[in-house]
Formats: structure tokens, C-alpha cells, sequence
């Protein structure tokens, strides 16, 4: 296995290198200009044989990629913040199709420049999945197994990973490139599941219809409700049938399979190339006999690793959630650790205004049903790119570890 | 250069069903029966919200694609698409309304002309948001009134005159560019066989009458656009390139336009002075064109 010292931005790159997409669009905004420079060098040089699609805006992008997948092809985009905001109506068709498409996110505030998650956490509406990623290493993973969760035929849905803008996407690490060969024969070339061929379109019109005509949806298998919301939005037929709520339902439980396929691909991975991520939804990090523990996401992990050993250090009981995995949102993870401790004190890099941090309310609401619950603390750190020290963290730790304040505070 | 053809030379085969949700007399079913009995079946369908689900009649594959603004992007996606699986020979036809060309999808529209994307573009034509109701576009002819430029007191319809993008989208130098009308079913077609098999964008904006929102009868929607064309306001022609111009149909006399704003509804507040005022526009303008005829287009 090579090893390269790179940027979050090149991680990305070579991670779509590696998982052979080949249909690329994407407009440039900083931080995540160099996503696609890398790219476009890749596809110049032909080291990656793609269509590079230099598009005139985000919505193009998005759309580009989502009817491109459509026609067979193995689609990827990335974008930051403002661009991200822009692509987001966007979003909800590529999901809706359920278009395999993965896309990196350089996290970019929209208060700043700077990094913060509330740009991504904004369209967890979506109805994509979406992976936040600690280093460069998690960054190439991340983006090759991307491409195996979206499209394993339980799933089908678009992924998102993100990096934190300028904190990994500019800064350069020390990373593990795995070999083409072995990441080849683990994710074979994508074949759509439905192609939009001309030579067999009476014949799928007519299977489609005689579906309809049954009266199937809800509760045929899987394949057929993604065949029914494909169809109905290709042909205009299923404009007419069918309890139109389904079309969320059938999402939602795409969403709920997925966690048990990103488990699945996160064993596998490490497995074949030696790094796992926890249980691919989260990663608990010295939480066996913590009376406490910290929730972070992105780099802010790492910086809470280091929070946590000192503390340890110290004699003090304190662990660490890594929450990979924001959608789907790894609820029954949460309800096993709570059974475990106290207190859970949720750092987050983001705040959805008029009401409280992101993962801190899904948390919440994740144990509010035990019988035991712990309490659950909220923090915000690092919005719009403000720096966080391991005291910051270690504040909020110190404060989860006494089960104080109840109402989110300020950190850093 | 497209040549004349007769309505006799097309493919026998129909690719519209029969059946057709659209309203009486729409100028736009006619666009997307000619075009896909001219490229036949295999091809693709894009569309975007418009009429033109309404035509849903086509029997090729056809892709709803939600986004308004997205008629180019969806077009170009799928086009890469069947580049990565082999399968450039199929036509990716995107059939858009006027709101998806000149206004909300025009960005789209600009950037897949730059790129030169391998799609065929067509308007159909019919001066506003039929679907939605008839509210203006940009496309919208000077003091027609539209549901969002009524007359009143204190307004003559819209204000502003019709967006020149055909003219455009040759500044943008695409293989081909062209203008028709539902009228002109020979010149239409001509232009279909020729650009059909030219690799690259192509774009055609068709001349498409809508008795619902223009308020004439519907058995008038030919004759309304044939109007349109005789008296030079819906001159027809094509710039290869973006550099050779010719039109494609010279009328040997270019009669007034009053006769045809009579006919329609939605002209019916107009004054003489107003008239005017849109007839010296035409005249002027069809003067340019002609003066341009058999050369450069810029």
C-alpha cells in the first residue's frame, strides 16, 4: 500500500480516482476548488477516464450528475457551503430519483469562509445519506465506500461525506492509498438498475402499467417501489396512481436499511484495506468505563481525542461519540451508550437558530423514550470557523463529567 | 444548409399515441408530434415544467426532470450519460417551453451552448406560463396581456418587448440554430432532417400558438402562426455556426401585423398608436434580417 502526504481536497480526488466515477460536474467554490482542479488533472493526464462536466453553476452540477447517473454512469460532485445552499432544491430530486450520486462537502459557514457543519446539517431534508469524515485517511475511505453503500440495492440513495473547509481540505496528512486492483474488485463498475434505453422502453411502459394496474406499491419488495418512483417520474403515468405518501415512505425506509449497508461496508472495508470506523455510524473512543461522555463531529473529534486522553490522564472518566453518520441517524447506537453513563454532552459545530444545536436535539430525542435516561448537554464550538482548543473541550467535558447546566453553552 | 421538405417524406411511422391531454388547439403538441415523428424512436426526451408533460403521448423514453431551470442540465447529463455506456447514437431531444428557455432556465441553456453539450434543444413557443396559467414570460410580445400584465388604468399590457433569444443562442456560435413554426411543417422538418445528424448543440425555437392563453378560437392555431410569419414578426430562419444567416422563407410581400393582433384576445385593448409602435419594431427588424440574408450573422 502507498502512502502520500496530502490535503483533505486531494483524499477526495483520489478517493473518486480510485472508485472509477466517471461522470464528474461540478462548479468551484472555495474551499472545495481544488476537488475539482485535482480532478480535472486526473482526467487530463488519463489517469481517470470520465466525463468532466465544467458546469456554469451548482443546480447544473447537481442535475448533471443526477439524470447522468440516470443513463448509467457513476456520478460525482462537490461543492462547500453557499454553492451547497444553491444546489439544495437540487438535492431533494437527486435523492427523490434515487440516484446513487456521491458528493464531497468541504464544509464552508455561510457566516464566514470558515468551516462550520451548517451548511450540510441545513439539507439533512434531503433525503440523502450524509458522513462526516475526522482526517484525510477517513476522507479517501469515506469516498470510496460511498460509492458502495449508494449503491447497493437495499440503499440507492445519494451520499454525502463531508470535510471540514480549510481544516482537512487544505491542510496535508500523511494518508494510505489503497491499491486500484483491490478497491476494483470490491466495487465493481456501476450498472443503473433502471436504464432509460429507447429499444426497451414499450417493454418497460408496459411492465410498469401492469404494475400500477395491481394496484402494487407499499408493500411490494424493495426494487419495485425504487422501479415505481423511477417510472412514475419518467413516464408521468404514476402521476396518477398510488397513495402519494409513499414516496416518503419508501424513502424513509431506504434510509432505516442503510444503516445496517453502512455497518456492512464499513466492516468490509476494514477487512480488505485495514481500517474500520468505528461501527461506520459512529465511533466510540474510550467509552468502556466512562461515567461521561462528549459527542463530536468532524475535526472537532480529533480535537476532543486529545481532550479525552488528558483528562484520563488525569483520572477522570470521560469518553468520546464520534457521530459519523448524521443521516441516517444512528438513534439505537446512542440508546446502547446511554445505557452506559450519565451524561452525554454534545458538541456542536453548527445551530439550527430559534431552537438548539443539530445532533444535540436528535440525541435528545434519541434517548428521551429510556427509562433511564441520561442527561443530555448541549455546547456550541467552532461555529463560523472560530477556533477550538482542547480547553474549549475540555471545559465542555469537565461540565458533562459534573452533569451540570442544562441549557446549551457557549464554548471557545 | 436545411432544404424544403414535403410533409410526404416523413417516416411513415407515428411516435405520438393517440390521445393527447392537451388543450384544443395547442400549437405545442403539434412541435413535439413533428419533431419526434422526424427523429424517430430512438431517442431521448427531456423535459421540464411546462406544457409539455401534457404531450405525454410520445413513445420514446422521457424524462420529467422536477427542476424548472434544469432543461440543460438534465440534457446534459443524460447525453454524458450515454457517452459512458456507449450509446452516443441515441438523440437526446429536450423539449422546453418558453419560461424554461428565456427565463429560469436560460443560464442553464447559456452554459450547455458554450460547452457545446451533444443535445437538441426546442422551444415551443407560446409567449408565457401557459401552464400555470398564462402569466408573462420574458418571451411575452409587447402589450399582450398576460394574467400578470393585465390592462388597466394603469397599464397596457406588457411593457417590455419579446426576448430576442434566438439571436442569442447563435452569438453563441452552436452548430446549429434555427427558428419555426407550426405553420411551416416542411421548412420544420427540413431543418429537423438537417441538424438531426450534427453532432453538438443544436436549438430551434418554434412558433407554437396557445388559444387558451392568446384567447382565439382553436381551429385558428395554424393560421394564427402562418399570420405571424406573413407579416414578419415570426421571421423563419437558420445560422449555421453562428456565422452563416439565411432565412429560411421570404413571404414575396410582408403584410401588416395588425390583422393577426386582432385576432387574438389578448391584443384586444391595443390602439393604433400602439400598433404602430410594434409594427415599426417589425419592420425594422425584418428589414435587418434581410439585409443579413446569405451572409455573415455578426
Amino acid at each position: 500500500m502507498k502512502s502520500e502526504v496530502m490535503v483533505g481536497n486531494k483524499a477526495v480526488a483520489y478517493a473518486t480516482k480510485l472508485a472509477r466515477a466517471n461522470l464528474i460536474a461540478a462548479y468551484p467554490i472555495t474551499p472545495q476548488t481544488t476537488i475539482v482542479e485535482y480532478l480535472s488533472e486526473f482526467v487530463a493526464a488519463g489517469d481517470l477516464k470520465a466525463e468532466y462536466v465544467a458546469v456554469e453553476g451548482e443546480i447544473t452540477a447537481q442535475l448533471v450528475c443526477l439524470s447522468g447517473s440516470i443513463a448509467g454512469a457513476r456520478a460525482f460532485t462537490a461543492t462547500s457551503g453557499e454553492g451547497l445552499l444553491y444546489m439544495s432544491h437540487a438535492l431533494h430530486h437527486t435523492a427523490r430519483y434515487w440516484a446513487p450520486v456521491v458528493m464531497a462537502v468541504c464544509n464552508r459557514s455561510v457566516r464566514t469562509m470558515q468551516p462550520d457543519h451548517t451548511d450540510l446539517l441545513a439539507q439533512r431534508e434531503t433525503g440523502w445519506i450524509q458522513l462526516y469524515c475526522e482526517n484525510n485517511q477517513e476522507v479517501l475511505d469515506t469516498g470510496i465506500m460511498a460509492y458502495k453503500i449508494a449503491e447497493d440495492e437495499r440503499v440507492r440513495l445519494p451520499v454525502a461525506y463531508a470535510l471540514d473547509g480549510y481544516v482537512l481540505s487544505f491542510t496535508a496528512e500523511p494518508v494510505e492509498i489503497p491499491e486500484q486492483e483491490k478497491v476494483d474488485a470490491w466495487l465493481p463498475p456501476f450498472k443503473t438498475q433502471y436504464p432509460v434505453l429507447p429499444e426497451t422502453w414499450d417493454n418497460d411502459l408496459a411492465e410498469y402499467k401492469k404494475h400500477w394496474e395491481q394496484g402494487k406499491s407499499i408493500n411490494e419488495p424493495f426494487t419495485a417501489w425504487a422501479g415505481d418512483e423511477n417510472f412514475s417520474h419518467l413516464t408521468m403515468i404514476g402521476w396518477k396512481g398510488h397513495d402519494l405518501q409513499w414516496r416518503w415512505r419508501a424513502h424513509q425506509e431506504a434510509m432505516m436499511r442503510a444503516k445496517k449497508v453502512i455497518r456492512e461496508v464499513n466492516e468490509e472495508y476494514g477487512e480488505l484495506f485495514g481500517r474500520r470506523y468505528g461501527d461506520g455510524l459512529l465511533e466510540e473512543y474510550r467509552t468502556e468505563d466512562a461515567d461521561a461522555v462528549i459527542v463530536a463531529m468532524g475535526t472537532l473529534a480529533s480535537t476532543s481525542r486529545t481532550a479525552v486522553d488528558k483528562m484520563r490522564k488525569e483520572g477522570k472518566r470521560i469518553g468520546l461519540v464520534k457521530l459519523k453518520s448524521y443521516r441516517p441517524f444512528p438513534d439505537e447506537d446512542f440508546r446502547d451508550i446511554a445505557k452506559r453513563i450519565h451524561t452525554i454532552g454534545v458538541i456542536d459545530r453548527n445551530i439550527s437558530l430559534g431552537e438548539n444545536g443539530i445532533a444535540y436535539g436528535s440525541i435528545r430525542s434519541a434517548v428521551y423514550d429510556m427509562k433511564d435516561r441520561p442527561k443530555v448537554l448541549g455546547y456550541y464550538a467552532g461555529l463560523a470557523g472560530r477556533e477550538v482548543r482542547v480547553r474549549d473541550i475540555e471545559k465542555a467535558a469537565e461540565k458533562t463529567l459534573k452533569g451540570g447546566e442544562e441549557a446549551p453553552t457557549w464554548i471557545g | 444548409m436545411s432544404k424544403k421538405m414535403s410533409i410526404r417524406d416523413l417516416r411513415e411511422e407515428e411516435v405520438m399515441w393517440s390521445g393527447n391531454p392537451a388543450c384544443q388547439g395547442c400549437g405545442g403538441s403539434l412541435v413535439g408530434r413533428l419533431i419526434f415523428k422526424a427523429l424517430g424512436r430512438n431517442s431521448a426526451r427531456v423535459e421540464v415544467a411546462s406544457c409539455a408533460p401534457g404531450f405525454m403521448n410520445i413513445r420514446v423514453p422521457s424524462f420529467f426532470g422536477p427542476a424548472f431551470e434544469g432543461g440543460a442540465a438534465f440534457a446534459t447529463g443524460l447525453a454524458r450519460g450515454y457517452k459512458v455506456i456507449g450509446r452516443e447514437d441515441i438523440t437526446v431531444a429536450a423539449l422546453i417551453g418558453d419560461g424554461g428557455t428565456v427565463d429560469i432556465g436560460f443560464q442553464g441553456l447559456s452554459g450547455a451552448a458554450e460547452r457545446n453539450e451533444n443535445v437538441f434543444w426546442f422551444t415551443y413557443d407560446n409567449e408565457a406560463y401557459m401552464n400555470t396559467g398564462g402569466q408573462r414570460s420574458s418571451a411575452t410580445s409587447k402589450y399582450a396581456e398576460t394574467t400578470t400584465t393585465p390592462v388597466g388604468e394603469f397599464s397596457r399590457g406588457k411593457k417590455e418587448r419579446k426576448k430576442n433569444v434566438a439571436a442569442m443562442v447563435a452569438l453563441h456560435r452552436v452548430p446549429y440554430m434555427a427558428t419555426a413554426s407550426i405553420a411551416y411543417p416542411e421548412d420544420f422538418i427540413g431543418k429537423l432532417e438537417y441538424a438531426k445528424n450534427i453532432k453538438g448543440f443544436r436549438f430551434i425555437q418554434i412558433s407554437a400558438p396557445c388559444p387558451t392563453g392568446w384567447r382565439f378560437d382553436p381551429q385558428y392555431a395554424v393560421k394564427i402562426a402562418k399570420e405571424m410569419v406573413l407579416s414578419g414578426m415570426w421571421p423563419l430562419y437558420e445560422v449555421i455556426n453562428g456565422e452563416s444567416f439565411r432565412l429560411t422563407y421570404k413571404p414575396k410581400e410582408i403584410k401588416p401585423i395588425k390583422d393577426v393582433l386582432k385576432m387574438q384576445g389578448r391584443f384586444r385593448h391595443i390602439t393604433e398608436d400602439e400598433i404602430k409602435d410594434m409594427q415599426d419594431d417589425v419592420t425594422a427588424y425584418w428589414g435587418r434580417l434581410v439585409s443579413k440574408d446569405g451572409k455573415e450573422f455578426f
